[in-house]
């Protein structure tokens, strides 16, 4: 059995190997270090390669991993499952979405990949871990969470060749309703972007919201949607689950607040809205009501912002386009 | 019918009137202000008031207030309520517990009462808020909120005599059903010892959890008990609705994380424990459990962690000591 190894975290065994891999220095000189874990199998198959807090404050992301993890068994595990379940662990610590030794180019790590070698604080975090990704991953999934408890969303890079047809296998077997086949040049800078375009079908879901937002029942069935991902590509044995029909979208509208103050959203994730809906209402600090937001597109909402105070220029709505069953 | 002058916020008869109290500068010159609302009845009567945010991130507070007040009618309404929903308003915007601007002392603004018109920027904004607190408050509700979304308890200060004796008929309308009697040597600073020290009965409630942790049903429950407690006052019409026994305590338990690492609480609030129970765990990142902490006494939960991440000396739980029917 070859070796694989990741920073420090070297598996040349069926079992877990657990270690850290170098993403940086901080300013005291001391290295940052992203956990790593290889899970490998008894029996030969393809590496599954999983992040999680690309965005340091999405926990649900790393619970999942963790428990996706602990449930593998070697003897039942056919390939290799790499893991980093913190993987922008400045971030991650301070309970933030960036870095807070990120002072450029505004540190969405998910904007950074395929990284650079001598780049800002993020862009060398991407790098190095993107080294790695290219090298090991046969496919890869990217945990995110969006903002509030009810998220359940997906997407894959939707190439046109053999890599967007295994992703949106991966899709139907992750089993999320509200999935968005995403046009190759939207998100660039995405390492599931950016791994597709370099032949690795990618996946990213988003499920339960930020901090401590989520459930563990979105932690289960998160992982049991990963295990069934699994059976699909061959990994684990047994009977796949038929989640249903998926809804696809043909993109999405991102929209930010152009108004700042007390926010209460009136609309859930995965509720149907038209073009003018409200979909919340602002108050001043009086309490007195300060308008509506409303949504600037039909479709589906895909995310919504949490409340309960929201300031200019962050997300208030995600809108899932021209929704049909697929 | 009465002159209220908090701010710009002036009320000289019944009515509904709002306007802002400078506590402040901001580092750039402009003043830092808070928002105030009086509303005063057609009646004489006392006057309750009731603030929010003095722990910036405690958003449950500054809603339930907002809902309340939306509720009042002057017409039926004996006396006046001054309304302060967002004490802290740096805090506040910033979605932490203190201001981003106090950089000594802590900033505990509930540790600060009654403030010192030279003192830390906390300092200040304590003692402009107590200048009309003490010329015009004869009973007083703080609100705030722990961790998580099911907190639900409430403290009084039981002083001698009749402020004493007012303070838990208000806790008792409140009704909820763990309640502390605070003693007077602990929470010194906090704008219900201090009103306590200076004669103005008061409670404090905690409801909700942190930032977006709170539902619209604890703000609407919490707005309806609100009212009972006008009720209780004789400030509002109606028979005092009455909840049910209550459990008092003799004191509260502050444990602390001694260690850091992704948290799971293993305890809800308002579960009875006893010493020795696994309160909480602690796990590496890599997801192994590597410490189970147990309750150093017998009590009531009133308050846990919500995790997922902590760092040594965050709240793992409050634990209120020898209930007792009440």
């Amino acid at each position: 059995m070859h070796s694989i190894e990741i920073g420090t975290a070297v598996s040349s065994a069926p079992g877990l190997a657990k270690g850290f891999l170098k993403t940086g220095e901080l300013p005291d000189g001391r290295p940052v270090q992203t956990p790593v874990m290889i899970m490998r199998g008894a029996q030969t198959g393809p590496v599954l390669w999983l992040h999680a807090c690309v965005h340091g404050n999405e926990y649900c992301g790393t619970f999942t991993l963790h428990e996706l993890v602990h449930g593998l068994r070697p003897e039942t595990l056919k390939g290799t499952v790499i893991a980093l379940p913190a993987l922008n662990v400045t971030a991650f610590e301070k309970n933030q979405r960036m870095s807070p030794f990120e002072g450029y180019a505004g540190g969405d790590l998910n904007r950074c990949f395929p990284g650079v070698a001598d780049g800002s604080f993020t862009q060398q975090i991407a790098y190095a871990v993107y080294q790695q990704l290219r090298r090991h991953a046969d496919f890869f999934i990217d945990l995110h969470t969006a903002m509030t408890q009810d998220v359940r969303w997906a997407l894959f890079p939707n190439l046109p060749n053999q890599v967007g047809r295994t992703a949106d296998g991966i899709a139907r077997a992750f089993g999320f309703s509200s999935t968005l086949p995403a046009p190759p040049d939207i998100l660039a800078g995405a390492a599931a972007m950016t791994a597709a375009k370099d032949g690795i079908p990618s996946f990213l879901a988003e499920v339960g919201g930020k901090a401590a937002n989520f459930t563990p029942e979105a932690v289960s069935d998160a992982a049991e949607r990963l295990r069934n991902v699994m059976r699909h590509l061959g990994m684990l044995e047994g009977t796949m689950t038929d989640y249903g029909p998926l809804t696809y979208f043909s993109n999405f509208a991102w929209v930010h607040a152009t108004k700042g103050g007390l926010f209460q959203r009136s609309v859930r994730c995965g509720d149907r809205v038209e073009a003018g809906q409200p979909i919340g209402q602002y108050f001043d600090l009086f309490g007195a009501p300060a308008g509506e937001a409303h949504s600037p597109k039909p479709g589906v909402v895909l995310a919504i912002h949490a409340g309960p105070i929201i300031a200019t220029g962050e997300t208030l709505i995600h809108v899932g386009l021209d929704p049909q069953q697929a | 019918m009465r002159d209220f002058e908090v701010g710009s916020a002036h009320s000289h008869g019944p009515g509904v009137t709002t306007g802002m109290l400078q506590v402040g500068y901001l580092p750039d010159g402009y003043p830092m202000e808070i928002p105030v609302i009086i509303v005063q009845g057609a009646q004489d009567g006392p006057v309750l008031w009731m603030h929010g945010c003095v722990h910036g991130n405690e958003y449950c507070g500054a809603y339930s207030i907002h809902q309340l007040v939306r509720t009042l009618d002057p017409a039926e309404l004996k006396g006046a309520v001054v309304a302060l929903p967002v004490l802290n308003i740096t805090a506040f915007q910033r979605q932490q517990r203190m201001s981003p601007f106090e950089g000594y002392n802590g900033g505990d603004l509930n540790r600060h009462f009654p403030g010192n018109p030279a003192g830390t920027l906390t300092d200040q904004l304590a003692w402009h808020v107590w200048q009309p607190f003490k010329k015009y408050a004869d009973f007083h509700v703080d609100m705030h909120t722990a961790m998580t979304p099911d907190t639900r308890w409430a403290l009084f200060a039981p002083a001698e005599g009749p402020v004493g004796v007012k303070a838990e008929a208000m806790a008792r309308a409140f009704g909820y059903e763990n309640i502390l009697p605070s003693p007077l040597s602990i929470l010194g600073g906090s704008s219900l010892i201090e009103g306590a020290k200076a004669g103005i009965p008061g409670l404090i409630v905690e409801a909700g959890g942190l930032g977006p942790a709170f539902s619209m049903e604890t703000v609407a429950d919490v707005a309806q008990r609100l009212r009972n407690v006008l009720r209780v006052l004789e400030m509002l019409p109606g028979a005092v609705e009455q909840h049910g026994a209550v459990t008092f305590f003799s004191n509260f338990a502050w444990v602390t994380a001694t260690r850091g690492g992704l948290f799971k609480r293993a305890v809800q609030c308002g579960q009875r424990i006893a010493k020795g129970q696994i309160v909480a765990r602690f796990y590496d990142v890599f997801g192994e459990l590597v410490e189970e902490t147990p309750s150093p006494e017998d009590g009531v939960v009133l308050a846990t962690g919500a995790g997922p991440l902590m760092p040594p000396g965050e709240i793992v739980v409050h634990i209120g000591l020898n209930p007792r029917a009440a």
